[in-house]
């Protein structure tokens, strides 16, 4: 679907952070979100974490570094890091050019999959979410 | 919000942001594309926003001899001039550029958040002189034209020849046929112009958006975005982030604005003061190695101490590294040295240069002088 300016697949999970991920194969791939990378407008950094890494549920595990702005990276799931794109240390302007699919940040194998998954937002909501943060930048 | 005549076209194709009490365009497209192409051909940016204030009368000239550093009766009629509003503590209030029209006859063009404090603080000298000051920034409208084909692009909009309006030097000409000033200055390093075009404004904007449409058949239109990464690649300071009244014009390494015969103006017993000292810190430009610095990141020498601290910080689209001004501690300024920037949780490996941080043969407007 798209909201305004911004695509939301259909397929996807959201946070509020505005990450998504994507289940692959019992592992869950992980990036942001189209409106996170227009938001932050060329990106010339992304920080990544290490393989193997540990990772909490909406715990930081990197930045996204732009021009003007710097933003953290939060997990949408816990798990443990079993691939990272690689492309992005001399890429990062796939996650402008491709958020969803060549500008994939990484991939962990989840923990908890079915009961944090709740705590996640699906395309619908995740519209509506962005449509709020829309209104109450306008009351500025 | 306040608005600029060329709203109209900045809502619907620009990304935008709240800028000192303005609504204006952060980004058409994308800022490294913005850039590049004022490095490498034009780029137009509405800079409407930054406050015109007209000085005329007949002690025009005395009166701003008294305020400025810079001399303003012996500058000739048409030469724009980089200078400062000083306290009697030799505090920074702002800097502007100064349009000298005639002997007697000025506009002065601000920074958009202090216009109302600098008319605030000339009209508080302002006593015993004849002299009218007014803010036309509402009714008029401003647009640079920055990159190495601006002429080209400005060209198509007037009948005098550009090619005799010199760097530094401005002229009340026509654009199209609404009466403007141009002046060939910027804040992005290039070559290029700043129009003025005077009663075209909020009540009247479409000969304004006319124009801007007319300048974006051969140029880009760029947002404050690229105006940030542009002026620091360039090592131009922003009021409020890189010069404040909090640094002294020979820590700022803004001295050189002080013209030679000036005897007295505002704030030049404290400067007298300064001038005998050595600075405990001055202004440089610091590459790094890997990431961005961003204002208020803290600089180490190699030995662990702290000598100084970001005041403006961005990507180069030129370098393809991060790019940082700052103030550095005396001792530890040369050009070349090596440092470190704690950048979050990491220190990163960097070095002190001497702004611009672009090659000078290759991009900037005196590559154009050269050929």
């Amino acid at each position: 679907m798209v909201a305004g300016d911004y695509e939301i697949p259909e397929d996807l999970l959201y946070s509020r952070e505005h990450e998504w991920a994507r289940r692959l194969n019992g592992r869950v791939r992980v990036g942001i979100t189209d409106y996170a990378a227009k938001t932050l407008n060329d990106v010339v950094y992304v920080s990544l974490p290490k393989l193997g890494e540990s990772l909490a549920q909406f715990t930081v595990f990197g930045t996204v570094e732009s021009i003007k702005a710097v933003s953290e990276l939060y997990s949408p799931f816990s798990g443990i890091i079993v691939k990272l794109n690689e492309e992005l240390n001399s890429h990062p302007e796939l996650v402008n050019k491709s958020p969803y699919v060549e500008g994939w940040i990484l991939e962990l194998k989840p923990s908890d999959y079915q009961s944090e998954r709740s705590a996640l937002l699906g395309p619908a909501d995740y519209a509506k979410h962005l449509a709020t943060i829309a209104t109450s930048t306008e009351h500025h | 919000m306040k608005h600029t005549p060329l709203f109209g076209f900045h809502k619907g194709t620009a990304n935008l942001t709240e800028f000192a009490g303005y609504e204006m365009p952060l980004w058409y497209t994308s800022i490294s594309d913005e850039h590049l192409a004022v490095r490498n051909t034009a780029g137009i940016f509405d800079v409407s926003h930054m406050g015109r204030i007209v000085v005329e009368g007949p002690d025009s000239d005395r009166f701003l001899d008294r305020l400025l550093p810079t001399t303003a009766s012996s500058q000739p009629s048409g030469k724009s001039f980089y200078t400062l509003f000083l306290t009697e503590r030799g505090g920074i209030i702002d800097d502007l550029i100064a349009l000298k029209i005639s002997p007697n006859n000025y506009i002065l063009v601000v920074n958009a958040a202090n216009t109302e404090k600098d008319f605030d603080h000339m009209r508080a000298y302002s006593r015993g002189y004849d002299v009218r000051m007014s803010d036309t920034t509402s009714a008029s409208t401003m647009i640079a034209v920055q990159g190495p084909h601006a002429q080209d692009t400005l060209s198509t909009l007037v009948s005098i020849n550009l090619d005799g309006l010199k760097r530094f030097r401005n002229i009340a000409t026509f654009v199209r046929d609404r009466e403007a000033t141009i002046s060939r200055t910027g804040y992005t390093g290039e070559d290029g112009f700043e129009i003025i075009i005077h009663q075209v404004g909020m009540a009247n904007p479409e000969p304004a958006l006319e124009i801007w449409k007319e300048l974006a058949n051969t140029a880009t239109p760029c947002g404050l975005g690229a105006r940030d990464s542009l002026r620091i690649e360039a090592g131009y300071p922003l009021y409020g982030s890189d010069i404040t009244e909090e640094y002294s014009l020979y820590e700022a390494e803004l001295a050189w604005v002080i013209s030679n015969d000036k005897h007295e103006f505002v704030g030049k017993e404290a400067l007298d003061v300064g001038a005998g000292r050595k600075p405990e810190r001055k202004r440089r430009g610091i590459v790094l190695d890997e990431k961005i610095p961003r204002s208020g990141f803290e600089v180490y020498a190699e030995s662990a101490e702290k000598i100084g601290e970001i005041t403006s910080g961005s990507f180069s689209p030129i370098l393809r590294k991060g790019i940082g001004l700052g103030y550095l501690k005396d001792e530890d300024q040369e050009i070349g040295h090596p440092v470190r920037v704690k950048v979050r949780e990491s220190l990163v490996g960097a070095k002190i240069v001497k702004p611009p941080f672009y090659d000078e043969s290759l991009y900037g407007w005196k590559r154009l002088r050269e050929r």
